[in-house]
């Protein structure tokens, strides 16, 4: 498939997020046949109160609590949010408005419910409506431009939910359109290439052969094509606005939504794939008007460009999933486009909203293609307002603690893309540190960098770029189409690796530690961290 | 202690008696489950999550799990499909909020799809979850009407 082919295939026209720091041995543990669990659960009597658990728990699985939204405050103490993380608050429903609710279905839907094209496709039906009227959907809408699967962990506690995608498969079921999905969580080639990190890669994700058999069938392209940025136009599943899809990934909902225009709520894994399937969703929440009105004004009144990662992760904690209509942020749009050569702005801040919250759209004023056409009509008429000016930017970078176990050693470390370069950043991070290496007389960076972009973005790259691209991959600059997020939850990463990193998304997920541009490249040439920094 | 009543949204409906197992803050989905994910674990369901100071180290195994919601890694609908394959699912989730969609996907998936099903009522209220207490006994009825005490 050529570049920007994706779309054009396309028959028609949405933090955490993911969780990886497994290794799970789950094919070792007795899997009891359906009936015995089924049995099992149904005379299970409450086990209230009491202490149970005789197995140790592998040290690989440590970090498994830092999560997309963990529900509490950094005091420890719950925050009382509550966030459906689909992009739609429900905070206001009550039950029996709740009960109420029952999706219209067209006569074909129901031909697909009553069975008449299939078993298989009869069950994803009834699950699509009983999710549908679960959040309050209206109706099913029909899908257009092509959907983003967030589905990439090919670990066995998932080994249920890729069995069914397996049966749809073996059913002849397929996406409507090719799809996208996230990055591997791991790179044997470059970056993980030894034999320990092997060894825990092909006994923790082993169910991934699986998982990408079930992603062939159903309609993805080759691995190429993985990433999280599937919007990027080197890989270009970049649907019109106005469109509605399917989208899992909270950092692609986030965009998608966002600059994009496209509507599709914060799909769960499994969720994005099913409707995929069917080529239909459920419409209520960002699919909606009403739903994509927004509860927040945020004034950013910073003195300079702001830290578009701290900024995004600012609103994230303070919005939460509602929507913020942000102002202050034109003048860093010329004449108020989103292009090639700035959409990693909006990719920085917009990921940290999605993974210090669970925001799945967002409004700068003037930019994005909701706010260009309604502007301040988008702010429900009891919004509240956030002002984020030096001081209040500077707070939000103070919350990033130091939780490296050794808080004074130097790092080992760079982590550049999450979500993944666009072939701007690609460009500029080459220049920075090739630059600055020159500057300093030497060859080398002093520790490893790490550049997370999708395949097509590093072709375009080696053939539009190549003496840099050159220069970089002997100043230790290895490009990798991998997860940098899922690295940073390997077994032990954190004692072996002190990363540093430009994305505050990862950050949030991580240990990692979060810095500017200018002062991540210092850090890289001298494999020092700036005093003060 | 008086029996008190409160009206839910049956999810998944179903009766059934059994003891209250609360949770005041969200219940982390993924987060709870490791030994059962990571560790074998299949007679019991420990609860991993050590920030969870009600829960942890408890057994969620067949339990009537009371929380507000669930919350956690995206991926937690695998967990909730993962759990009822092992055996160690809680009986039901009775949730004061509204449901969410990390287990809402699983759940609804493995219902239909596997034909297992975890009782679920959400919309309970507030006043539901400061009312019940871990050990109280619980009748849900199919109707969404949980009875506490």
């Amino acid at each position: 498939m050529k570049r920007r082919e994706f779309c054009k295939g396309v028959a028609l026209v949405p933090a955490s997020g993911a969780l990886l720091s497994s290794f799970p041995r789950l094919a070792d543990a007795a899997t009891p046949d359906a009936a015995t669990a089924g049995k099992a659960a149904a005379t299970g009597s409450s086990q209230a109160g009491k202490v149970a658990g005789s197995k140790t728990l592998p040290g690989y699985a440590e970090n498994f609590l830092t999560s997309d939204m963990d529900g509490l405050g950094p005091d420890g103490k719950p925050t009382g949010i509550k966030a459906t993380f689909t992009g739609a608050s429900q905070a206001n429903a009550t039950a029996e408005k709740a009960m109420a609710h029952k999706m219209k279905l067209t006569r074909e839907e129901q031909a697909i419910l009553d069975g008449k094209e299939g078993e298989e496709k009869a069950k994803l039906m009834k699950i699509l409506v009983q999710f549908g009227n679960t959040f309050g959907a209206d109706e099913l809408v029909d899908l257009g431009g092509a959907p983003h699967s967030n589905m990439f962990i090919g670990a066995p506690y998932m080994a249920s939910m890729i069995r069914m995608l397996d049966e749809c498969a073996k059913a002849g079921l397929k996406s409507y359109a090719p799809y996208t999905v996230n990055p591997r969580p791991y790179d044997v080639y470059k970056v993980q290439n030894n034999a320990k990190d092997m060894e825990m890669i092909y006994e923790g994700y082993s169910s991934q052969w699986d998982l990408d058999y079930v992603h062939a069938r159903l309609g993805a392209p080759d691995l190429n094509y993985r990433t999280c940025a599937c919007y990027l136009e080197e890989v270009g599943n970049a649907p019109e606005p106005g469109t509605y899809v399917a989208w899992a990934e909270s950092s692609a909902v986030n965009y998608g939504n966002s600059a994009l225009g496209i509507r599709t709520n914060r799909n769960g894994a499994g969720m994005d794939l099913l409707q995929a399937m069917l080529g239909k969703a459920p419409k209520f929440g960002l699919m909606t008007d009403e739903g994509r009105k927004a509860k927040w004004l945020i004034e950013v009144k910073t003195s300079k460009e702001p830290d578009w990662g701290a900024i995004g992760t600012a609103i994230g904690r303070k919005c939460v999933e509602d929507i913020p209509y942000i102002t202050g942020l034109e003048k860093y749009f010329e004449g108020g486009k989103v292009t090639a050569d700035n959409l990693h702005l909006l990719k920085a801040m917009g990921s940290a909203t999605a993974s210090s919250g669970a925001v799945g759209l967002y409004h700068v004023e003037g930019v994005t293609p909701d706010a260009r056409e309604k502007g301040r009509d988008l702010l429900v008429n009891d919004y509240q307002t956030y002002v984020i000016d030096d001081k209040e930017q500077a707070r939000i970078i103070s919350t990033f603690e130091n939780l490296w176990p050794d808080k004074d050693a130097d790092p080992t470390a760079a982590f550049i893309g999450c979500p993944h370069n666009s072939y701007h950043e690609v460009i500029k991070w080459g220049k920075l540190v090739t630059e600055a290496l020159d500057k300093a007389g030497k060859e080398e960076a002093a520790i490893p960098v790490y550049m997370f972009m999708p395949n097509p973005v590093r072709d375009r790259a080696i053939e539009e770029h190549g003496e840099l691209i050159s220069r970089m991959k002997q100043a230790g600059m290895h490009a990798t189409n991998m997860c940098g997020v899922s690295y940073a939850g390997m077994k032990g990463f954190s004692e072996r690796v002190r990363g540093v990193t430009n994305s505050a998304k990862t950050r949030n997920y991580s240990t990692l530690r979060y810095f500017p541009d200018e002062i991540l490249v210092q850090t890289i040439v001298t494999g020092k961290i700036p005093r003060g920094a | 202690m008086a029996k008190k009543t409160f009206k839910g949204r049956p999810v998944l409906s179903g009766k059934l008696e059994g003891k209250a197992l609360v949770s005041k803050q969200p219940f982390n989905l993924t987060g709870s489950y490791l030994k059962n994910m990571f560790a074998g674990e299949t007679a019991t369901a420990p609860c991993t999550d050590s920030t969870n100071k009600e829960l942890h180290e408890k057994d969620l195994k067949g339990a009537i799990i009371c929380t507000p919601q669930t919350v956690g890694s995206t991926m937690g609908a695998g967990t909730v499909m993962m759990c009822s394959e092992l055996g160690v699912q809680p009986q039901a989730w009775l949730f004061s909020s509204h449901i969410d969609s990390i287990s809402s996907g699983g759940l609804i998936m493995d219902d239909v799809w596997n034909g297992k099903r975890v009782v679920t009522i959400d919309l309970l209220g507030d006043e539901f979850l400061e009312a019940v207490k871990t050990g109280d006994p619980i009748a849900i009825h199919e109707d969404g009407t949980v009875e506490v005490g």
